[in-house]
């Protein structure tokens, strides 16, 4: 919570700040909402006189935009929309679970070698683009192009070594005496992970599942490239209103922005208030 | 880790020590933290292992545990080897130097958890919590979570735990530091009270000789990794090992003043002044003239009129601490400290010419000069 009062130099530069941030996003929540002959009327016009959900609408009824005389795509965004739900969150799933036993792995036994945790990280340092050839080839080879099967992968083994990176610090945030007062209590080792660190590092977890939900919620490269006709997501969805007949599909492609927004904004507010730390406060003499 | 086929409990051994150590070794890195230490603890008894900051105390605690592996050596509980034998198979309870309390858990629930892992029926967890807190006097801090207790109550509450059952051993890692000093000497009476009364076997660490003083039954005095000196309390101040061991054990420290042996005359020249070598070391200084470094404690030493004194010095500083004071006083040979009453000290100013004597002859210690042992062991 903010408790201090800005100065006005910095409230100016604040409201610059976020004049400049959140620009986009009205512009994406107006051109939601504008008929296709708004879209890029000049001069701008900044709030339609018509207001119309007929880009909603078009998303999942390609056709109806055509009352408007404007060309359609063929496909629709359902498709889409399931495609990115299931990638996501199955891949989010997977993992923070695999992350979370890598991250205590690492944290209370990975005395085998200091780089362990910098070799998880490297496979972050690739630029997706220079990963993503071979990838297509491999996966065409194995059968795995164009499933979800391998989509989820990829976004797994591409947020694993966040997800294991991100719990770790929160793991090493805990005293470890808190498990070992567990084992000395009667649990096993596994037993006083799965009863006492979990527990109280379910902040930071849910935390890190928020994060790595919007990194594979977002992702657009594996998609495009992995992806023919079975799988979609919505951000390969969204290239796709861009048609030879009738150009770009301002509104449509904004409609469908501003849906994909909705959950991030959602996970956004909720993980501001799990990053709180302070969760062992009084477990140890200070 | 080797697996375990039998559970230690079913081959006790109440003829065995509680805990018997042998040759215990470990290393972190390049840093030897433990050396060949070996000690035993019998049933019922308070064993102190005493010694500075990064001695190896929590090392041997966690490693008794289980908690640690060591490189070497055995740890046998009741004469049952604990290799590869889980923390919790072990039957000990511990409390750790920063009390790790569950919280997430209140003062009830935490007390409470070793006999809830246990699957004892909640009515006697319940009978038994309500009672060990009415003994600990935490009644009131049942229901409250860790972070609303006084570091008084959570280390309360960090001993219940520990208490709540009957192991066949305690560990006890600097259980009472960090707490205000009228509430540590409270609580370390409390500690030995509770123990002598159940009969536990405590093996306690801690940096503080005081508190071993206090309560300890046999002291460990652990120093670099290594086991100096294996004493009760009083031989470890009477008879200690070596010249650290001296100045570790007793505040203020123990007076170490370079003195010359002269067989012929059965003298030794120390503070400008000649003074008869006690009995005790005439025989140990063995007939050999030369140089050894004379150990006085401070409360072996009494002010005398300068002209009929042993010693005589000049007065550099008084700090007094309520019923006696500690006097400083230097000549050019050397300085002491030494106890006065403080009646005494109040007539006193610096810079005044003062004697001294000795007293308790047969408590002076003599160490050698090169590797600091006690001559007299």
């Amino acid at each position: 919570m903010l408790t201090k009062r800005l100065s006005l130099v910095q409230a100016v530069l604040m409201a610059m700040a976020l004049v400049v941030v959140l620009f986009p996003v009205f512009w994406i929540l107006m051109t939601a909402i504008k008929p296709p002959t708004d879209w890029n009327a000049s001069p701008a016009i900044w709030f339609p006189s018509q207001p119309t959900l007929i880009n909603f609408k078009t998303l999942f009824d390609p056709a109806a935009i055509r009352e408007y005389g404007v060309g359609g795509v063929s496909q629709a965004a359902t498709d889409a929309v399931f495609g990115s739900i299931l990638a996501s969150v199955t891949a989010t799933a997977i993992s923070v679970a695999i992350g979370l036993f890598s991250a205590i792995g690492i944290s209370r036994y990975g005395n085998g070698s200091k780089s362990t945790p910098l070799v998880i990280l490297s496979g972050r340092m690739f630029p997706p683009a220079a990963i993503a050839v071979p990838f297509v080839i491999m996966f065409s080879t194995i059968g795995l192009i164009d499933s979800f099967t391998g989509l989820i992968a990829i976004y797994v083994a591409v947020t694993l070594p966040f997800s294991t990176w991100m719990i770790k610090s929160f793991v090493d945030d805990l005293p470890r005496e808190i498990e070992e007062a567990a084992m000395m209590d009667g649990r096993s080792r596994i037993g006083a992970h799965l009863t006492v660190t979990i527990p109280l590092i379910k902040g930071g977890l849910f935390a890190t599942t928020m994060f790595v939900f919007i990194l594979n919620w977002s992702e657009f490269m594996f998609a495009l490239v992995l992806s023919y006709t079975n799988v979609s997501t919505i951000p390969v969805q969204l290239a796709k209103y861009v048609t030879a007949t009738a150009g770009t599909l301002y509104g449509v492609q904004a409609a469908l922005a501003v849906l994909a927004m909705v959950p991030l904004v959602i996970v956004g507010y909720l993980i501001q208030s799990h990053l709180a730390r302070g969760m062992t406060f009084g477990a140890i003499k200070q | 880790m080797t697996s375990m086929t039998s559970t230690p409990h079913t081959i006790i051994q109440p003829d065995r020590p509680t805990l018997d150590i042998g040759g215990l070794c470990k290393r972190f890195g390049s840093k030897t933290a433990l050396h060949d230490v070996s000690l035993a603890a019998e049933p019922g008894t308070l064993t102190v292992i005493l010694g500075p900051a990064g001695a190896g105390k929590t090392t041997t605690l966690r490693m008794i545990a289980g908690l640690d592996t060591p490189d070497a050596g055995t740890i046998a509980l009741q004469g049952v080897d604990m290799q590869g034998v889980e923390p919790k198979d072990r039957d000990i309870a511990m409390i750790f130097d920063n009390l790790a309390l569950y919280p997430n858990k209140t003062g009830y629930e935490n007390i409470a958890s070793p006999l809830l892992i246990r699957n004892i029926p909640w009515q006697e967890v319940q009978t038994r919590v309500f009672a060990l807190a009415a003994t600990l006097r935490i009644s009131h801090v049942l229901k409250r979570l860790p972070k609303t207790m006084s570091g008084g109550e959570r280390q309360r509450v960090a001993l219940g735990r520990a208490l709540i059952r009957t192991p066949r051993l305690f560990l006890l890692d600097e259980p009472l530091s960090s707490l205000d000093a009228k509430l540590r000497i409270e609580l370390r009476a409390e500690l030995k009270r509770l123990q002598r009364e159940h009969g536990h076997t405590f093996v306690l660490a801690t940096p503080d000789f005081h508190e071993a003083m206090a309560i300890a039954d046999t002291v460990i005095m652990l120093r670099e990794g290594r086991v100096v000196q294996k004493a009760t309390p009083q031989q470890l101040y009477d008879a200690p090992a070596d010249r650290d061991v001296a100045l570790f054990v007793g505040a203020p420290q123990v007076n170490l003043v370079t003195a010359q042996y002269q067989p012929d005359t059965g003298c030794m020249q120390a503070m400008g002044a000649r003074l008869v070598v006690p009995d005790h070391l005439v025989r140990v200084l063995n007939g050999m003239p030369g140089e050894f470094e004379l150990g006085i404690r401070p409360e072996n030493l009494a002010l005398a009129p300068p002209d009929s004194a042993d010693i005589r010095c000049r007065l550099l500083d008084v700090e007094p601490l309520g019923l006696k004071s500690v006097l400083t006083v230097h000549n050019d040979h050397g300085q002491l400290r030494l106890f006065v009453d403080s009646v005494v000290a109040g007539g006193l100013h610096n810079g005044q010419e003062v004697g001294l004597n000795l007293l308790h002859t047969g408590k002076m210690l003599a160490f050698d000069p090169h590797s600091g042992r006690n001559m007299a062991l």
